[in-house]
């Protein structure tokens, strides 16, 4: 016993020992959190403290539920990540933030040939690579100035180093040349002089100004890839307002000011006026509205549905809202029956559901009920067009000709997550009025990927946020035929009328045009009802009211400028 | 005694490889393909087909696992899949912090179990009995979310009286809330089983002799009677340690706090392989040595316990 009693309070003293030594020498290291946010900043044009007027200084606190997985622009497919990359990389252009436009970004102007076919890219001069990263580290670049050169090796980069996201710019002349190893240089990408670059494509591609907007097109210095390989990805060199300075894993993120930044604002001031940006970890919502209200954190993207009455409350105008371009929808299998051919039945389902209804009771009445394919901020969306709204009594006689006269058994998987449960759950209890026996099957997400790839479920829970604001990423990428299973057609749906115009929308360059191809591509697709289309995207920011100049972009709020933000006094 | 540990250790190789195989053989099965899962929500084949060959996916499933079982051999881990960080750096900030939170926790979980369930059972039925048992089926019924959530709101941010999340700069302010959230169940399941333990052995005829013989009540409960109560609750107290580690993955999402739980689920909702490898074997070899000292422990509470060799 008196062993016993020894080993426990020897236990007890090495473990109080260590927890001392190690608040103490994390006392002595850190500085006390508030310092920095108060620290002065050194930018010499430090605007005097004036309402109304911007002012230097302090760092954002940024809140975010997950640990980005990848810092390497490159690698990247997540927004958690992109959110970061926005601040520490740029792209040759940009997204407007109405979404209706691309403006430019690290290239000032561009132009293409008639034919669609070759993009010529004029680029800003005076753009330098981070000179200093890390705690005041110098990069392998040493901050020199990015040249077409640069752009032309980043791209090729991509291929090399196996970008998820390479094969969006596929449309490339040469683009398999490289994939497959069978050349050394992109041939479709020219760097003709230091400020002009050149891509020459296979075929027109209309989208393709958009695609450059993408969050993994940013230019990469070579000296810093080449010395960090793979392990870019934690030390990530870019020509962003913001250079990256700590990554603490599952914690935080933290950037500093990049002194060199080209950006100006309107009145030619130096941006960004921030001296630092924080990715700030909490996994849990509600912890970290908790952790909002007390002031820990001055943006929170995506306060949970059920607490945004109490941010509105709270905020007023700096709870910020809009849709966002995406669309949520339970997908039919086109190649199993009972959907395969029968479209009464299709329509019996859409016709079936209360989209109303459940937005009210399950997202806190803040989506929109969808009646197509393309939501209401993209360029293309369709007003007029003729979806499905809730109609009981033509639901029944849709199912009687389809010959489920008394109803019929399905199942419909769903990956693993509170929302979709509760919307799949509310379309169960809704269908089952028509003697729809729906059963839910929930998944994870590896396994509700490998399941949709395959063709095997028959019906699925699908979203899609766009990755560049153009209908072609919604209407080919989901629904043309060549793109079936992992490439985002889940429905495996085929109707080659409507392929013809996807691919018209892809080469036509005259964009009124566009526009109308696309919304005759839509109204057959809605017709033909591959999906069962039940709400558009809705995302939210809440800024603290000492964060000023905050906007939330119709892209998404991931994507939010921060260099044109700046703090006052709390 | 030497000779003992040794020996356990031993004979925890095979475990230990039992358990790496079997995890091997179940991320073979389920469905889920890490290399889909890097491609995002759509990707394309070709892609993803190459990312597939550059992580040996594609290799027959004996080849992998042999290059598997060879690389762990030689004390290589591997790299996560899902962003290139070297899995046995990874687990090691991870496994720190998680440790630091259930040992503290284990501690708060001893400390106030067994003094609860001597205090009952040397005054059974008493309102202290009766308020201290109430407390202690409330600690084992309680989910942790719930636990962990109530005492922010309360502790955190209404009363301002400790920091709520994160491991901060490491200071112990840090670590109360969730070291208090996961040691709720196990101080109330010790709390419990010393009691009924203590009450049992309290009715042996030793008991009553020490008593006669004009021992001091004190000395009775603890020299007489504790000793002997404490076997079965060292037991509990060791296979806590598996509770405690699986329990940390709640606490550690509600307190942002950078541990092993965490990792291990991020780990598995994106088929990273090589990380899950690296997250079971640890565990598993945290669950033997803990298992390992309650067995040395037994000796100390009774003397009858004989570990082959000795005499």
């Amino acid at each position: 016993m008196k062993k016993g009693l020894i080993v426990l309070a020897v236990i007890v003293v090495l473990l109080v020992g260590w927890q001392m030594s190690r608040s103490r020498s994390a006392e002595e290291t850190a500085p006390p959190a508030t310092q920095a946010a108060v620290t002065p900043s050194e930018t010499p044009e430090r605007t005097a403290p004036e309402a109304g007027a911007p002012q230097y200084g302090g760092v954002l606190k940024w809140h975010e539920v997950a640990n980005p997985p990848k810092l390497d622009v490159h690698m990247a497919t997540d927004t958690t990540s992109a959110r970061v990359i926005y601040c520490i990389f740029e792209n040759l252009v940009t997204n407007s933030l109405d979404g209706q436009s691309i403006v430019p970004a690290l290239a000032e102007s561009w132009s293409a040939s008639e034919d669609g076919l070759t993009w010529t890219f004029s680029l800003r001069k005076g753009v330098r690579f981070h000179k200093e990263t890390e705690g005041g580290k110098p990069t392998e670049n040493g901050g020199r100035e990015v040249m077409a050169s640069d752009w032309k090796w980043t791209f090729e980069r991509m291929i090399r180093d196996k970008s998820p996201r390479a094969y969006f710019i596929d449309c490339i002349a040469g683009y398999e040349d490289m994939l497959e190893g069978r050349a050394d240089e992109w041939s479709g990408i020219k760097a003709v002089d230091d400020y002009t670059l050149e891509f020459t494509l296979k075929e027109p591609f209309s989208p393709f100004l958009s695609v450059l907007a993408y969050n993994s097109f940013g230019v990469v210095p070579k000296e810093d890839i080449e010395k960090w390989g793979a392990d870019f990805n934690f030390h990530p060199v870019g020509t962003g307002p913001f250079v990256f300075e700590e990554w603490v894993q599952d914690q935080r993120v933290t950037l500093k000011k990049n002194p060199e930044y080209w950006g100006r604002d309107e009145n030619g001031n130096q941006l960004p006026y921030l001296d630092g940006w924080e990715l700030v970890v909490i996994p849990d919502g509600t912890v970290a509205w908790e952790e909002f209200k007390k002031g820990n954190i001055d943006v929170m993207r995506d306060v949970p549905d059920n607490l945004v009455t109490d941010a509105r409350s709270l905020l007023g105008d700096s709870m910020l809202e809009a849709p966002q371009p995406g669309t949520y929808y339970f997908g039919f299998n086109m190649q199993k029956e009972p959907f395969k051919s029968n479209k009464a039945l299709r329509h019996a389902i859409n016709y079936a559901v209360d989209r109303e209804r459940i937005n009210d009771l399950v997202l806190e009445g803040l989506w929109t009920p969808a009646k197509g394919v393309l939501p209401p901020s993209m360029p293309g969306y369709n007003p007029d067009l003729k979806g499905y709204s809730y109609d009981p009594e033509r639901a029944k006689q849709l199912l009687e000709e389809a010959g489920f006269k008394d109803g019929f058994e399905t199942t419909l998987q769903v990956n693993q997550n509170v929302r979709h449960r509760a919307v799949a759950e509310a379309v169960q209890a809704q269908v089952a009025e028509l003697g729809i026996k729906l059963n839910v099957q929930i998944v994870d997400w590896g396994v509700h990927l490998d399941t949709l790839d395959r063709g095997e479920t028959d019906m699925y829970r699908m979203g899609w946020v766009v990755d560049y604001l153009d209908p072609d990423n919604f209407l080919y990428v989901n629904l043309h035929s060549s793109n079936f299973g992992a490439k985002g057609n889940y429905s495996f749906y085929s109707n080659p009328e409507a392929d013809k115009l996807m691919e018209e929308g892809r080469t036509e360059t005259d964009p009124a045009k566009r526009i109308e191809i696309y919304q005759k591509a839509e109204q057959l697709i809605v017709d033909d009802a591959p999906w069962m289309f039940l709400f558009y995207y809705y995302n939210n920011m809440a800024t603290q009211k000492w964060v000023n100049g905050a906007t939330l972009p119709a892209f998404g709020n991931y994507t939010a400028r921060v260099d044109n933000v700046w703090l006052t006094e709390r | 005694m030497f000779s003992h540990v040794v020996r356990k250790l031993l004979q925890s190789i095979p475990v230990v490889w039992g358990v790496v195989t079997a995890v091997f053989i179940l991320m073979a099965v389920v469905p889920g393909d890490p290399a889909r899962l890097m491609a995002g929500q759509r990707g394309d084949p070709a892609t993803i087909e190459r990312i597939r060959h550059d992580l040996g996916l594609d290799l027959p499933l004996t080849q992998q696992y042999t290059k598997f079982i060879g690389e762990l051999i030689r004390g290589d881990l591997g790299m996560s899949y899902r962003n290139n960080e070297r899995v046995a750096s990874a687990i090691k900030t991870r496994f720190v912090a998680t440790i630091r939170l259930t040992m503290w926790a284990m501690l708060l979980a001893v400390a106030i179990g067994l003094t609860t369930g001597i205090i009952s059972a040397s005054r059974p039925n008493s309102a202290f009995d009766y308020g201290a048992m109430f407390v202690a089926v409330s600690g084992v019924s309680a989910p942790v979310f719930w636990v962990g959530l109530l005492l922010l709101l309360v502790f955190a941010y209404n009363l301002n009286w400790i920091p709520g999340i994160g491991a901060g700069n490491g200071s112990w302010k840090y670590l109360v809330l969730p070291a208090v959230t996961l040691g709720v169940r196990p101080a109330a399941i010790i709390a419990r089983l010393t009691r009924s333990c203590m009450l049992e052995v309290m009715s042996q005829d030793y008991i009553r002799t020490a008593r006669a013989k004009g021992v001091k009540e004190g000395v009775v409960v603890i020299k007489h009677a504790l000793k002997n109560a404490m076997i079965p609750v060292v037991t509990i107290i060791g296979t806590s340690v598996s509770d405690l580690l699986s329990g940390a993955v709640l606490t550690e999402s509600i307190f942002a706090w950078p541990g092993l739980g965490r990792l291990a689920v991020e780990a598995l909702v994106n088929r990273d392989f090589p990380m899950i490898r690296g997250v079971v074997i640890v565990m598993a070899l945290t669950f033997l040595v803990a298992n390992l000292i309650v067995d040395i422990s037994y000796g100390f509470f009774d003397p009858r316990v004989r570990y082959e060799g000795e005499r």
